[in-house]
């Protein structure tokens, strides 16, 4: 039992705060608040006894103890005084009190313990509140409008300062008479403050109260004290000026955006350029910027190539190859004033003699592909511009000048000039009639063939100029791959007919082969692999083949319809055998292997043997 | 020998003067370092320092007790088993204001110092283990190392002082031992704790009474009880 109330009272040794105040939440008195004012007595507090039933607990006792040096002293005591603090409480005088040595106390009632504290008296220390408040003037502003004023007052009386023995700080507060909330100022240790600014003609209120500077609470407060400042000037004077930084600010802003606005959309250029230089963009005359952005750089190529300073980035690797310069003139139509009119406007009977041999002295190898070709190209340039469907049916048209089939040969039975004067025409329907890609080329052709051309001057004003990398010994034109057209055209597999004409009519005037009829008519299967896109097979978009697809088609065995798989090295050049001007030039092809069956499709270049196989 | 007598009283005040003017023709001086047997530094700014490094220690004190009860004790009963008294309660402390003044200024003053040397070691203690502890609580390290710090100064001082007022007191080593470093160090966490909690409250009780007595001292000593 002694155990179990030692370690309860322990228990509530701890507590820090004085005790203050209960919950009347029972009927059982309940402390409710010991307090030490000068550190040196102490007085317990409690609330009484509220009975409503008869039963009567009997008077009620504070028994007390504390704790010595070692051990605590088990016994209780009772309070020694339970009048000179009043009703309900308990007094405990400087003989009772020490000041480094817990307390516990408790209230009883018929031996009955109610309630219980523990603490120590620094805890529970509350100073008395000071006294003899009094104010003097400081000064007065130059205005007269504010005063300082010097407040002071004097420590509570109990708590003895001149030894020592109580350190106090104070916390002076005051308002204005008919405010409701106080103003508070720090806590100072000294007995006299300073209150700056106050106002003249106002009545203000001032009080001040005191605290043990390490432990404990604040005390009560002490009077109050009035302050009623003596005014000096009889009239108010008005409110401090105060140079109105505010508006100047704001108004100098708006003015400035005022300017601003009226400075960008004035149509002064001149000054607008000042404050808003342009930003240069990447243009170049006459062409949309928006090729310049990503992916269309085939179109701004194809565009350059107008110009014939411009050299695409892609010819880098072929620096060997030189620039043709195809100058084909027809004294016929030399009033037109290009060579492409030229070229197109001859009709099928002068075809034959026009094309490919007016200029025997220039550097070309081929009599009129390049020209024909490059005609094509530029003439849709021209008119078309860069359109995807242009292109088709520049394909369409180059295919069908490729894959010509004996159906045009039959205009002119020639066996080496190039039968470039019905590509033209060819060329020219393809240009001007967006003709979808047929199946069968022979009908494309067929009309082709027969139309004439309807708008030459259209084309005219464009001297075109093609660079030829290569000729194969099939006698197709290898061009440079600037040349090459995008788009996807199928026409040489279009050619069904072809197939089948492709041996017999190895005579004809077939300038230029697609693939796929060199294929059918080769014993090898060409590999093409101009572009990434390159199928497998021959059947390429491209009408021209490369000197890569050739190289690579040399060392490929093809699987061509026709064409039963042979190796066929392709030389690069081609030697001139004989030039038979003006029907056209005749190369030597280089160790070809070719079967007796079958020999290469008559373009315009035939080998020797084979010229000595064909002509008896 | 009759000290009163006129002709040692003229020497006397003379003596007396001559220290004063060359006291007070000082500025103050942080305490001395060292230790020095004559000071130049004025009692009254001895005791003030003193007062002010008590006054701080004990806010200290207050302060980390509190932050280590409410991290790791409040409301765990540990005020039940904080029964072990200090290890300064065997000194005669006085415990009330009429016992202050009853105890005479030299043994007060030994008193005061003897409470502080025998705090030396606690606290150098105290700071190693918060040190090692594992997750160790920045705040109550950081007020250790300062209390041990501010301590052995005020130590400093107030052998300064008890050479200026009793110059003849002869060195009295003997002070409580403390020796609660094992309990520190015990590895169930209750009794560690425990060991802590009373530590810590002990340091905040008896920087108060070092902080209460200088503050008697001084009022007593340099302004006549009259503060």
């Amino acid at each position: 039992m002694d155990l179990w109330q030692l370690l309860l009272t322990l228990a509530l040794a701890g507590s820090s705060d004085a005790f203050s105040g209960s919950e009347d939440s029972s009927k059982e008195p309940k402390f409710t608040k010991c307090r030490s004012p000068e550190r040196e007595t102490f007085s317990c507090h409690w609330t009484d006894a509220v009975y409503h039933g008869s039963k009567n607990l009997g008077p009620i006792q504070l028994f007390y103890t504390r704790r010595n040096t070692q051990e605590w002293t088990q016994e209780w005591k009772e309070c020694p005084d339970y009048v000179s603090a009043g009703e309900n409480s308990c007094y405990f005088n400087s003989s009772f009190t020490s000041i480094w040595i817990p307390y516990c106390i408790k209230l009883t009632s018929n031996g009955g313990t109610v309630d219980e504290k523990c603490f120590s008296v620094d805890e529970i220390v509350q100073p008395d509140p000071p006294i003899a408040l009094n104010w003097t003037l400081l000064n007065v502003s130059l205005t007269g409008i504010h005063a300082d004023i010097q407040v002071r007052w004097e420590a509570p009386p109990n708590a003895d300062i001149q030894k020592g023995w109580m350190v106090l700080e104070y916390e002076l507060q005051y308002k204005e008479v008919n405010e409701t909330k106080w103003k508070m100022m720090d806590p100072i240790l000294s007995t006299s403050v300073p209150v700056y600014s106050l106002k003249v003609d106002k009545e203000y209120e001032v009080r001040v109260r005191s605290k043990q500077r390490n432990s404990g609470n604040y005390g009560e407060f002490s009077e109050v004290l009035y302050v009623t400042l003596p005014q000096m000037s009889q009239f108010t004077c008005e409110e401090d000026f105060y140079f109105p930084w505010l508006l100047i600010i704001i108004f100098g802003i708006f003015g400035l955006t005022v300017m601003l606005f009226v400075f960008l959309f004035s149509k002064q250029q001149r000054i607008k350029m000042l404050i808003l230089p342009p930003v240069p963009v990447p243009k170049i005359k006459g062409i949309d910027p928006d090729l310049f952005k990503e992916g269309k750089l085939e179109e701004v190529n194809t565009i350059l190539a107008i110009h014939d300073s411009y050299k695409p980035e892609f010819h880098s690797d072929d620096s060997w190859v030189e620039f043709i310069e195809l100058d084909i003139d027809e004294p016929d139509e030399k009033t037109e004033g290009s060579d492409t009119d030229r070229l197109l406007s001859s009709d099928h009977e002068k075809s034959h003699s026009n094309l490919g041999v007016k200029d025997g002295d220039s550097g070309r190898t081929s009599c009129c592909e390049p020209d024909i070709l490059e005609t094509d190209f530029n003439a849709n340039d021209i008119h078309e511009g860069t359109s995807e469907v242009a292109q088709p049916q520049r394909l369409k048209g180059e295919a069908d000048l490729l894959c010509l089939d004996q159906k045009n040969q039959n205009n002119s039975p020639y066996h080496d000039a190039c039968p470039a004067t019905q590509q033209p025409s060819v060329i020219q329907a393809e240009k001007n009639k967006p003709q979808p890609l047929p199946t069968e080329g022979a009908e494309s052709t067929h009309q082709a063939a027969h139309i004439q051309l309807s708008n030459p001057s259209s084309l005219a004003n464009n001297d075109f100029y093609a660079q030829v990398s290569d000729i194969t010994p099939a006698g197709s034109v290898v061009l440079s791959p600037g040349q090459k057209n995008k788009a996807g055209m199928s026409q040489c597999d279009m050619h069904p007919e072809m197939v089948s004409l492709c041996q017999e009519n190895f005579l004809m005037d077939n300038a230029y082969f697609c693939e796929a009829d060199a294929k059918k008519c080769i014993p090898v299967a060409p590999h093409v692999k101009v572009e990434s896109h390159i199928q497998p097979s021959f059947n390429q978009e491209d009408i021209y083949i490369t000197t890569e697809s050739l190289t690579t088609a040399a060392g490929r065995p093809g699987t061509a319809e026709h064409v039963p798989g042979s190796e066929m090295p392709v030389p690069d050049y081609t030697s001139i055998h004989i030039v038979q001007s003006p029907q056209g030039l005749i190369l030597n092809a280089t160790a070809l292997p070719l079967p007796d069956k079958e020999f290469l499709s008559s373009c315009g270049y035939v080998s020797t043997d084979q010229l000595n196989k064909i002509m008896p | 020998m009759n000290i009163k007598g006129s002709p040692w009283k003229g020497s006397l005040l003379l003596l007396l003067v001559s220290n004063l003017l060359l006291c007070q023709s000082v500025a103050p001086l942080p305490i001395c370092p060292g230790g020095a047997a004559r000071c130049q530094v004025t009692l009254r700014d001895l005791f003030d320092r003193a007062v002010v490094l008590s006054h701080y220690i004990h806010n200290l004190s207050s302060e980390m007790f509190s932050e280590f009860d409410k991290r790791y004790t409040h409301g765990r009963g540990f005020i039940t088993k904080a029964i072990n008294s200090c290890h300064t309660s065997s000194l005669a402390t006085p415990e009330d204001k009429e016992q202050a003044q009853q105890i005479n200024q030299k043994d007060f003053l030994s008193l005061i110092v003897s409470i502080l040397r025998s705090w030396n070691e606690p606290l150098y203690h105290l700071v190693t283990e918060v040190r090692g502890m594992q997750e160790a609580p920045e705040a109550i390290l950081s007020k250790a190392v300062e209390i041990e710090e501010q301590t052995k100064r005020l130590l400093e001082g107030m052998e300064l002082i008890v050479s200026q007022v009793h110059p003849e007191t002869k060195e009295n080593e003997i002070y409580p031992v403390w020796s609660g470093l094992s309990s520190l160090q015990m590895a169930d966490e209750e009794s560690r704790l425990s060991a802590y909690y009373n530590l810590l409250h002990c340091l905040r009780r008896d920087s108060h009474k070092i902080d209460n007595y200088l503050k008697l001292l001084k009022c007593r000593i340099i302004h006549n009880n009259n503060c």
